[in-house]
């Protein structure tokens, strides 16, 4: 009969565990994770002593799931780590386990174990193990407790504990916090709050505020719904200490937040908040900064903590969004010590507020980034600014910066050549295009040009398209009064109109003949396809007059350029993706600046 | 004074006043004050700095906003108009006198690409 390491429980309890130990497998269970992966708790037995509060590490699931771990299996333990729970009870992870005797070779229980009791006595434990002490997501958690520790900006030496505050309660770290435990109380700092959200919907309307709170273990998102909100909106102050109690947590959605919790926490009926005198060892902020320099190995769209001395700063503008609403925005170039610029936006008040003289350090703690421009960032609601924050860092870049900083210029990631809309705004003039032989390459190339229109082909600029929703190809007249789309493969007794326009658009060194197709030629004429179909065969000079007025206007196109080959003819073809307005401050400025550089490049 | 209007008026700022003076220029700037008499006003440019602008006839409307002033630049640096415009701020887009400030320091620090001079006999 093969041995058991008598005693391996007992010391993988007092956390003097070893490797390579033979247990056998008493009893397995799975435990729902919700959105999670299942996990498995496992039941082992040394042979003098059952334990168990063993939990199969994820990646071997598929251990449990394919009936290689049963109950009765003889197993070498090869490696585990222990966590400890604040309140004493110790969780194994089972990270390397070998089946040495499969369950069916194994008679029954060898021995008779009784269950491994620690120092306060919990009773008995059954075989199936009681709803009340679930598992715990304990792997996740090590790496979180470490990154605060590395993070930490507090003044004490970090713990993992803190100290508990004289009362009754006992504090357990955020790094800790899981969805199976609800019977805690943390003790936290609150990093940013946000203003109150309303909303209104078929379901009904509600409320809520967020807010993120941090402790010497990590940090994590708290969400407050309509009855939390006018419990606590008004309790809560940023830059406050709180013992929390008896949130609900749940996965995190990290699609929103920077911050490094796979969880999230909802206030509910049952919370509790209290205002903690005692704060000074918890850290004021938790942030994982980025070099501006690495930001352009980011994403786009990621959410990232950045901080740098602010060299410039814009002046505000006012903007009036699409829902009419009007908000000021401010842009500022951020350095740092990768000696990369990128620009920064701010919004609201925030933007108003900054004061940018004297070229502050500024940290953000959750920017946007965005690839208007290659690399940028802007502030959302949910992100934190810090105007030379008692941090660390801050006060480096402020060394560095007043030592050889200042006068360096700093290469920006964000292009400076106007910024009309998202994208990047790549702006050539006509004859720029010829003599850089945009597209040539395999793939299109895009350009953005101030340009006239000189000439527009009135002749075949309409033609007659399917009539169905999605579909824009040209139809056949089948001469009975009946019109055939081939793609569609359907017979309609009528089409809708619609345009390609041949346009010729110069500016002062060249001219280009382009494609418009219905939008953007529908911009040019001021007139939709419908009604041009019909003036033209009503009334000839009124749709005349169309083309007459649209000539000589001078708009910002956005180009493509495509070398495309034709029965051993290779063309240039450039096609009309977007026509805007001038916006001639735009213009002057960029004009100006381009002006002065070469004149500085001399 | 038919044939100020005819030879060339650069575009001037406060600081180049001194520079032109006893020629036709043109003067953009906003309206500070108005003399009681509407004979005078004063003007800011892009840089903040002031001048005052003469006229031949009191004024007979309200003067405010972004004005053009089109005259010659007296001795004493103020400028004596022959005519002006109101450039309206309550259409269309708002004039940056800012910017215009910029463009206007451009065209005098490249003169070779703004050759502005007509010919007086032209």
């Amino acid at each position: 009969m093969t041995k058991l390491s008598e005693g391996t429980i007992e010391a993988l309890s007092n956390g003097t565990g070893v490797n390579d130990a033979v247990l056998q497998l008493v009893n397995i269970r799975k435990l729902d994770g919700g959105n999670g992966p299942s996990r498995f708790r496992v039941m082992m037995s040394d042979g003098r002593h059952t334990l168990s509060s063993f939990m199969l590490s994820t990646q071997l699931n598929h251990m449990a799931e394919e009936n290689i771990l049963a109950p009765n299996c003889i197993c070498n333990l090869k490696r585990h780590v222990t966590n400890i729970l604040k309140d004493g009870r110790r969780v194994v992870i089972i990270l390397e386990i070998d089946v040495i005797k499969p369950a069916k070779d194994v008679a029954g229980r060898i021995g008779d174990p009784t269950p491994y009791t620690e120092g306060q006595s919990k009773g008995p434990q059954s075989a199936p193990v009681p709803e009340n002490r679930p598992p715990l997501q304990p792997q996740n958690r090590n790496e979180a407790v470490n990154r605060g520790l590395n993070r930490d900006f507090g003044k004490k030496a970090p713990s993992v504990m803190p100290n508990t505050p004289g009362g009754s309660s006992k504090v357990v770290p955020i790094a800790s916090l899981n969805p199976y435990q609800s019977k805690w109380t943390i003790r936290a700092r609150v990093t940013n709050k946000s203003s109150i959200r309303t909303w209104s919907n078929s379901r009904g309307d509600g409320k809520l505020f967020s807010m993120e709170i941090v402790d010497e273990s990590g940090e994590i998102r708290v969400t407050g719904f309509n009855q939390e909100v006018d419990k606590f909106y008004s309790l809560i102050e940023a830059g406050k200490v709180y013992y929390i109690s008896k949130g609900s947590l749940k996965l995190a959605n990290k699609q929103y937040t920077s911050v490094k919790n796979d969880y999230e926490m909802t206030l509910n009926g049952e919370s509790t908040i209290i205002p903690c005198e005692d704060s000074c060892d918890v850290p004021m902020v938790q942030c994982d900064f980025v070099s501006i320099g690495d930001l352009e190995n980011r994403d786009k769209d990621a959410i990232v903590d950045v901080i740098g001395v602010c060299k410039s700063v814009d002046d505000i503008s006012r903007l009036t969004t699409k829902s009419n609403r009007e908000v000021s925005k401010r842009t500022l170039s951020l350095m740092d010590m990768s000696g990369k610029v990128v620009t920064v936006t701010l919004w609201g008040e925030e933007a108003e507020k900054f004061d940018g003289s004297s070229q502050p350090v500024v940290a953000i703690k959750g920017a946007k980034l965005s690839d208007f421009g290659g690399r940028s960032l802007s502030a959302s609601f949910s992100s934190t600014l810090m105007i030379n924050p008692d941090i660390p860092e801050a006060y480096k870049l402020r060394g560095w910066y007043d030592k050889e900083g200042h006068a360096m210029d700093g290469q920006s990631l964000t292009e400076v050549k106007g910024g009309s809309g998202g994208g990047n705004t790549n702006w050539k003039s006509l004859s720029d295009v010829k003599t850089e032989h945009l597209g040539h390459g395999d793939k299109a190339d895009y350009y953005t040009c101030v340009a006239t229109i000189v000439f527009l082909r009135k002749e075949n600029c309409l033609y007659q398209a399917c009539p169905s929703q999605d579909c824009n190809k040209k139809v056949v007249d089948q001469q009975n009064g009946m019109f055939r789309c081939e793609k569609c493969d359907k017979e309609f007794p009528n089409f809708k109109h619609r345009l390609i326009l041949s346009a010729n658009i110069a500016d002062y060194g060249d001219n280009q003949w382009v494609t418009c197709f219905q939008e953007s030629a529908e911009a040019i004429l001021g007139q939709n396809a419908a009604y041009l179909g019909q003036l033209k065969d009503s009334n000839e000079a009124a749709f005349d007059e169309v083309f007459q007025h649209a000539n000589f206007n001078t708009f910002v196109f956005r180009n493509r350029v495509k070398l495309e080959t034709y029965n051993d003819e290779s063309r240039i073809k450039a096609t009309v993706m977007d026509v805007k307005p001038v916006d001639h401050k735009e213009y002057s400025k960029r004009l100006i600046l381009n002006i002065r550089k070469l004149a500085a490049n001399h | 004074m038919a044939s100020l209007l005819d030879a060339s008026k650069p575009r001037i700022n406060c600081s180049m006043l001194s520079q032109h003076i006893g020629r036709g220029v043109c003067f953009v700037g906003r309206v500070e004050k108005v003399h009681p008499t509407g004979k005078t006003f004063s003007v800011s440019d892009g840089e903040g700095k002031s001048a005052t602008v003469e006229l031949n006839e009191p004024l007979e409307e309200e003067l405010s906003g972004i004005v053009e002033v089109i005259g010659m630049v007296s001795s004493k640096g103020v400028i004596t108009t022959t005519t002006y415009n109101i450039l309206r701020e309550d259409k269309g887009i708002p004039f940056d006198l800012e910017l215009y400030n910029e463009a206007l320091k451009v065209i005098h620090d490249f003169p070779q690409h703004y050759p502005f001079e007509v010919a007086a006999s032209g």
